[in-house]
């Protein structure tokens, strides 16, 4: 294969590292605002996405009020950051294009590297699929069950392990492999 | 490199940032009820028929199909009412409290909550005057906080301006139509 990252040009294997670090360190915020808005355990992100909507009861017949005391404390009290369907149509919408747009760019790097064929499509399939694993968790999540929580959590852990693996056999491969050095 | 270029300024332009907490509720609560010392919600569960005709009116439906009023009373005197009210926008979230004296006219707006990106346009526009505009509006009227803006401050804040007007319209329509007109 004539594109092969261990004997690009230095401009070319300086471009994909720095590609590499930018998307690094997007991720490391991304999974502070994960752990900021959704959290690490299926619990949290069950409460996100299902939310209130899994045991919303029919609308009444007629309009009822309830009136209760409330406390400034009440008012305090931290909200659960939740995900309603409008939200989440316009969280796919918006994040669904920028996943696919960063799987592309790293499923590049990947067709550059050294590697089995089987390893290669396993990577790039890894890389595509860890995003409709993450968002198809939620609407399932939403929908479904609570408990298909998990899949998003794997969808995210994909996300970051799919890139680690690229962003390290890459940079081993341009950088440090005897053929990567000579180039 | 033309369409990566593209790409990536079209998902810098789409990405929704983080909520921020621009005025805390409970501080939101004491500058639109003050002297309040005792607080009551007001949890208006609709029906199909009343949540379908809100939604004509404002094109709006709460979440969950409830309507959450707070009341505020200093003894036994009425301080005035208040709601929280989310606008989403292609930018994310914002949220809206808006506090009604006992007259049911509005006694003052604060934008709580928004995005990170969305933060310095509200704040461009408050400081341009815009939560004045809404002050002494009653249900039925219009708010027209955008409008007053153009042409005074940025684009950006005028158009977040025309967001918090969607707020408090719904706001306005919800108060007069089910704050004091649904028994307990």
């Amino acid at each position: 294969m004539l594109y092969d990252l261990r004997r690009a040009d230095a401009r070319i294997k300086w471009l994909v590292t720095c590609l590499l670090a930018t998307l690094g360190l997007s991720y490391i915020f991304g999974a502070l605002m994960v752990s900021l808005y959704a959290g690490f355990t299926p619990a949290r992100v069950a409460a996100t996405y299902a939310g209130p909507e899994m045991s919303m009861p029919m609308p009444p017949e007629s309009t009822v009020v309830v009136n209760r005391p409330m406390t400034m404390a009440d008012f305090a009290q931290p909200e659960v950051h939740t995900v309603d369907t409008n939200l989440l149509i316009q969280d796919t919408h918006v994040h669904v294009p920028m996943y696919g747009v960063i799987a592309a760019a790293l499923g590049v790097v990947v067709l550059g590297l050294s590697l089995r064929r089987r390893w290669a499509l396993g990577l790039i399939t890894l890389l595509f699929a860890a995003p409709w694993l993450d968002f198809g968790g939620m609407w399932l999540t939403k929908f479904l069950s609570p408990r298909l929580a998990i899949l998003t959590l794997v969808g995210g852990w994909a996300m970051g392990a799919g890139y680690l693996i690229v962003a390290a056999v890459a940079v081993y491969q341009m950088w440090w492999s005897p053929k990567g050095v000579a180039s | 490199m033309n369409w990566i270029v593209r790409a990536a300024a079209i998902i810098a332009l789409l990405h929704i940032t983080p909520a921020v907490v621009l005025v805390k509720r409970p501080e939101a609560v004491q500058a639109l009820l003050p002297g309040a010392d005792a607080y009551f919600a007001r949890e208006v569960h609709l029906s199909d028929v009343d949540a379908h005709r809100l939604h004509e009116v404002v094109d709006w439906s709460p979440e969950d199909g409830v309507l959450a009023f707070y009341t505020g009373k200093a003894g036994s005197t009425i301080v005035g009412a208040l709601e929280f009210v989310r606008v989403d926008t292609p930018h994310g979230p914002i949220e809206v409290a808006v506090g009604f004296s006992p007259d049911g006219r509005i006694r003052g707006v604060i934008v709580t909550k928004a995005t990170v990106e969305m933060k310095p346009w509200v704040l461009e526009a408050v400081a341009g005057g815009l939560t004045d505009r809404y002050r002494d509006l009653k249900p039925g009227d219009t708010p027209a906080g955008a409008a007053a803006l153009a042409g005074r401050t940025g684009n950006l804040a005028v158009y977040i301006a025309g967001e918090v007007d969607k707020g408090v319209a719904r706001a306005l329509a919800a108060y007069g139509t089910f704050y004091n007109h649904v028994r307990t």
